[in-house]
């Protein structure tokens, strides 16, 4: 174990913060399908990566487009690509019982993740991130403008989302639709197109995470698999049907996995995956609506 | 039901014969294919028994299959126990911690029971790492070769497809035993409907973890088969995606009859082990120009199979079978 | 059930007809006209970069086959994707060697992965050739496993080499390590610490990563706190890319070394100027990128070879070093077939394979001898430092070896 320095401490507490801005960013996708549409989406992560490769393809290899100008495009495809997925598949099992879409998802992942590899190849490919990594020192810790813009992003997102569900007619006819479909259609509301919706949102979200984490974990078609684990830790810890909480519960997340496995002797780098589903067992088991959220998890 | 049990027992006395004498008509390397068959049909009729019959979802039976392959190689590299006798001590370790995952699981209802399952298939391989001092941590064990006991003349390649196959159809034939007794029965009465099942008086919440155990159990002595043919393991023989491989096997084939598993089994090997020729199929359709060197292409037809099972065959094709031949089967035996 | 059973039946015969049986051959993989080799290396995961060994040395293959082959064989060469795992490694082995009937494994890559194969290769008799993997015990161990023989740098050398080099520059060395913590990286940490000796305790810090880490550079964080002004880079792939860029964002300016197997010049380009200037590794391969070269006959026979006999080629394939390394193997390769005479055994192979005496290997550096005995089996162990500036690698100073082991 290596001596203990405040100045470590402070750089322990950024990689903290920021690892937790990661996993909150995938988990508000999360989030938000089930919010919508009541459905634990395990592709989420594979849709996430196959965007930031078209990302990737739109700034490196069908056109040489900057960041922000691939950005919006990149949004739109993923827009289509999430409601496309509801349309096309998701919504033949719409009233099926929860684990079979679930299972379906899965089906999802696999082919997505397979469809990357074959369209894009096995290997690594280096990210060019919107923010710069060139850092200063505060208080001895180095901070990078990456490092703040994946924070603030994923705050800024909460914020607007959280406006969206309260304060728009759109936001509670989605959340009609999630909470009971039968009295939703009962009173007008296009139950199919809302569930489409939760998932374009997803979809975009998802698209938005993966092209911020790339530039640090590097894009190859299995990066999400990992992040995939702590995003749902973060999602369970936050309350799946909470933004904020998946926001809040990534930042605890990351800072306590990062600090644990710094500072306890017998955690490491190896055991955070098992933390992270630890803690997803603990919170599912004794306290299921997480710190937020407002939903049982339990079987009647 | 006097025909139906002797129709039964004339079917799997079939089934022996042609395990017996197949490997007299195929090359050595495909009495190994065949073996790896043997043993994903092993996972898939202990997994059946957990989705199938007592109706709880785990997308993390790879662990499980991990804990007994491991069980195997600390016994055998560590204590020096000759392969074969780790066998059921590996079933029972994986049975073990089947049981400990099936306390937590009552619980969980099915999306969630999924997630932490899965979470487990992720998490887990992460443990042989830590404690590497007696698993080999990421380097792995490496076993000794398999090899016929008592000085028999068979290569290795035989005596593994034999090995594996006595040991499925005893397993097979517990298992059929076991659902024909009350444990069956009483997953059955909890899969149609728990409230009713547990009104009347069923333990249901030890059924249901002894469901775990047992399809742990199952799980861990394929695992214990895959370490011995592969004389090596280390956390990525036992992947993420080999749970999820088990799923898509039991979703194919339907998780109630025989022919379905063995269907299932056959094509979640064949697939993983002839991506190349897959590819080169893929490659004859129009606008699909594939690399048969290029990786992903098993991801793509299970997940691409997944997708169409859930949607069109959510019976697999076993129930798919079985809702063909109805019109001849009924007329067969009368339905009791 | 009955009648799904019989289906069941139906379908096990229906797999064994689709899958008809091969008859093994007498002597596997020589025929009159062509010798059948093998091999297992990652073309997907975090190390795909490095399968490129196998594309470059089937292009040299095709080359030779192109020229009248070996005593009119030609050679076909089927390599695997294990995507860095050793357990496929092994499963794709068993099927090239039961299946395909190969007469050789010819430089599978991992050190994991080649020592998953070892025991069954060596137990079958089937020779496992050039091994691309830098671990002592490739070259060590042959009365255990005499059918196996390595062939690039032994990562134990290479860390000596650090040392003795850190031991001549600095007066005060202050070490800190970041290592892959399996064999491979461990490999490279001991040969360092007993190149040290005495001065092993220069080494102040050292921090294993597991390869399923996202990210390493909180890591190098902590090393910085250590106040080194050495770091080595035991890593792979990504690993060092992130160890680069967590150097560049944590302010710290050590001298780096890097090992040579993660120090191919097109992943040197990625991380910022700031890291990588000054980084020193070993190479023992003419490096296509390196300006040095430019004009080299070797690296234009390369480069011809590449573009008539390439197929599969990645992005940029011409200036990268994997594909001139899996050339430089293949060179050997065809040397050791050439000398295992017309009557081509397996023992003859491997007779061939541990009497080696090659000096005119047009893909590594001048002065070079691939050399072996029976009981000395690391064909290169002559390597040149070599220095990372204005985005090039530039060997310096002569050649230098140091016990292996």
């Amino acid at each position: 174990m290596l001596a203990f320095t405040w100045s470590e401490l402070a750089q322990q507490v950024v990689d903290g913060i920021r690892d937790g801005g990661i996993y909150a960013l995938l988990a508000l996708a999360l989030v938000i399908i089930y919010r919508s549409t009541r459905v634990i989406n395990f592709a989420q992560g594979e849709m996430a990566t196959f965007t930031t490769f078209v990302a990737w393809s739109l700034m490196n290899q069908w056109a040489h487009l900057s960041f922000w100008e691939a950005f919006p495009l990149v949004l739109v495809i993923a827009f289509a690509g999430g409601v496309g997925i509801e349309r096309l598949l998701v919504r033949w099992v719409e009233d099926a019982p929860l684990l079979t879409v679930v299972i379906l998802t899965l089906g999802l992942a696999l082919l997505l993740n397979g469809l990357t590899s074959v369209i894009w190849g096995g290997a690594e490919k280096q990210f060019q991130g919107p923010f710069s990594t060139q850092t200063v020192d505060i208080a001895g810790a180095q901070i990078s403008e990456q490092d703040i813009g994946i924070v603030a992003v994923a705050v800024g997102l909460v914020v607007v989302l959280a406006l969206f569900f309260r304060f728009t007619k759109l936001g509670l006819a989605m959340r009609a639709a999630a909470v009971n479909r039968q009295s939703s259609r009962l009173v007008g509301v296009r139950v199919g197109w809302m569930l489409a919706l939760g998932w374009g949102f997803a979809a975009v979200l998802g698209a938005v995470a993966g092209m911020l984490i790339a530039p640090i974990v590097f894009l190859d078609p299995n990066m999400m698999q990992t992040v995939l684990l702590y995003a749902f830790a973060a999602a369970v810890l936050g309350g799946l049907d909470s933004p904020v909480g998946a926001v809040v519960g990534g930042i605890i997340l990351g800072l306590t996995i990062t600090l644990v496995g710094r500072y306890v002797p017998y955690v490491d780098s190896t055991l955070k995956l098992p933390v992270a589903l630890l803690l997803i067992i603990v919170v599912l088991l004794f306290r299921p609506a997480g710190l937020f959220g407002r939903v049982s998890v339990r079987r009647v | 039901m006097k025909a139906k049990l002797l129709l039964e027992a004339l079917s799997f006395a079939l089934l022996v014969v042609a395990v017996v004498f197949l490997p007299h008509h195929v090359s050595d390397f495909h009495s190994r294919e065949l073996a790896t068959v043997g043993m994903y049909f092993i996972a898939l009729v202990g997994l059946g028994i957990l989705t199938g019959y007592s109706g709880q979802i785990s997308l993390g039976h790879g662990a499980f299959m991990a804990i007994g392959g491991y069980t195997t190689a600390i016994l055998e590299v560590n204590h020096g126990v000759r392969d074969i006798w780790t066998i059921p001590i590996a079933g029972l370790v994986a049975g073990a911690a089947g049981l400990l995952v099936g306390i937590p699981a009552l619980r969980l209802s099915g999306p969630y029971l999924a997630l932490v399952t899965l979470g487990i298939a992720i998490a887990f391989p992460q443990l042989p790492k830590k404690y590497g001092h007696f698993t080999g941590g990421t380097t792995g064990e490496i076993l000794n070769l398999p090899k016929a006991p008592f000085g028999l003349h068979t290569t290795p390649n035989h005596w593994l497809y034999y090995l594996t196959w006595a040991i499925a159809l005893m397993l097979l034939v517990c298992a059929w035993v076991l659902l024909r007794t009350k444990p069956g029965r009483t997953w059955q009465a909890v899969r149609d409907s728990e409230t009713a099942a547990a009104a009347s008086g069923i333990g249901v919440p030890a059924y249901k973890t002894l469901a775990f155990g047992i399809s742990a159990f199952y799980a861990g002595i394929a695992g214990s088969l895959f370490a011995i043919a592969t004389s090596f393991v280390n956390p990525d023989t036992y992947p993420i995606v080999l749970s999820i491989f088990l799923v898509v096997g039991l979703a194919v084939g339907g998780a109630s009859s025989l022919a379905g598993l063995l269907a299932g089994a056959a094509f979640v090997y064949y697939l993983d082990n002839h991506a190349d020729a897959v590819a080169r199929w893929a490659d004859h359709l129009p606008f699909v120009s594939v690399n048969p060197q290029q990786s992903g292409i098993p991801s793509v037809a299970f997940g691409a199979v997944l997708i169409l099972v859930v949607l069109l065959l959510p019976t697999g094709v076993g129930g798919l079978l079985h809702r063909l031949l109805r019109p001849l089967t009924s007329r067969l035996y009368s339905r009791s | 059930m009955r009648r799904r059973v019989v289906l069941a039946c139906l379908v096990i015969a229906a797999v064994c007809a689709a899958a008809a049986a091969a008859r093994p051959l007498a002597n596997p993989g020589v025929s009159s006209t062509e010798i059948d080799l093998g091999s297992s290396v990652p073309l997907s995961g975090e190390a795909a970069a490095a399968g490129s060994v196998a594309r470059g040395a089937d292009a040299y293959f095709k080359y030779v086959n192109a020229h009248g082959g070996v005593f009119g064989r030609k050679i076909s060469f089927t390599y695997l994707d294990d995507g860095y795992d050793p357990g496929r490694a092994v499963t794709n082995t068993i099927r090239l060697v039961q299946q395909n009937q190969v007469f050789a494994m010819f430089a599978p890559l991992g050190t994991d992965n080649n020592l998953a194969i070892r025991k069954f290769l060596n137990q079958q008799g089937v020779p496992q050739l050039f091994v691309n993997s830098g671990a002592t015990t490739f070259g060590r161990d042959y009365k255990q496993y005499p059918w196996t023989i390595g062939y690039i740098p032994p990562y134990s050398e290479e860390g000596k080499i650090y040392a003795k080099y850190i031991l001549q520059q600095f007066k005060r060395p202050k070490i800190a390590v970041l290592y892959q913590n399996d064999d491979y990286g461990q490999d490279l940490l001991n040969g360092l610490r007993k190149g040290l000796g005495k001065k092993a305790s220069a080494i102040v810090a050292k921090v294993g990563y597991d390869p399923t880490t996202t990210d390493v550079q909180p890591l190098i964080t902590q090393l910085k706190a250590s106040k080194a002004n050495i770091l080595c880079i035991f890593a792979f792939g990504k690993f060092s890319l992130q160890a680069f860029f967590g150097v560049s964002s944590a302010g710290w300016h050590p001298q780096i070394f890097v090992n040579d197997v993660s120090a191919a010049s097109s992943l040197m380009v990625i991380p910022p100027k700031s890291a990588t200037k000054g980084a020193i590794s070993i190479v023992f391969g003419k490096d296509p990128a390196a300006p040095i070269w430019a004009n080299d006959k070797g690296i234009k026979l390369f480069q011809s070879i590449l573009a008539k006999y390439g197929s599969g080629l990645t992005p940029g394939a011409s200036k990268d070093g994997y594909y001139t390394a899996g050339m430089a193997e293949a060179f050997t390769m065809v040397d050791t077939l050439r000398k295992a005479g017309k009557s081509l055994t397996r023992a003859g192979v491997m007779r061939a394979a541990t009497h080696l005496n090659e000096k005119n290997n047009p893909f590594v550096l001048p002065g070079i001898v691939v050399h072996t005995t029976p009981t000395f089996r690391y064909p290169i162990t002559q390597v040149k430092l070599q220095r990372w500036t204005n985005g090039a690698w530039h060997p310096f100073g002569k050649l230098v070896s140091q016990p292996p082991g």
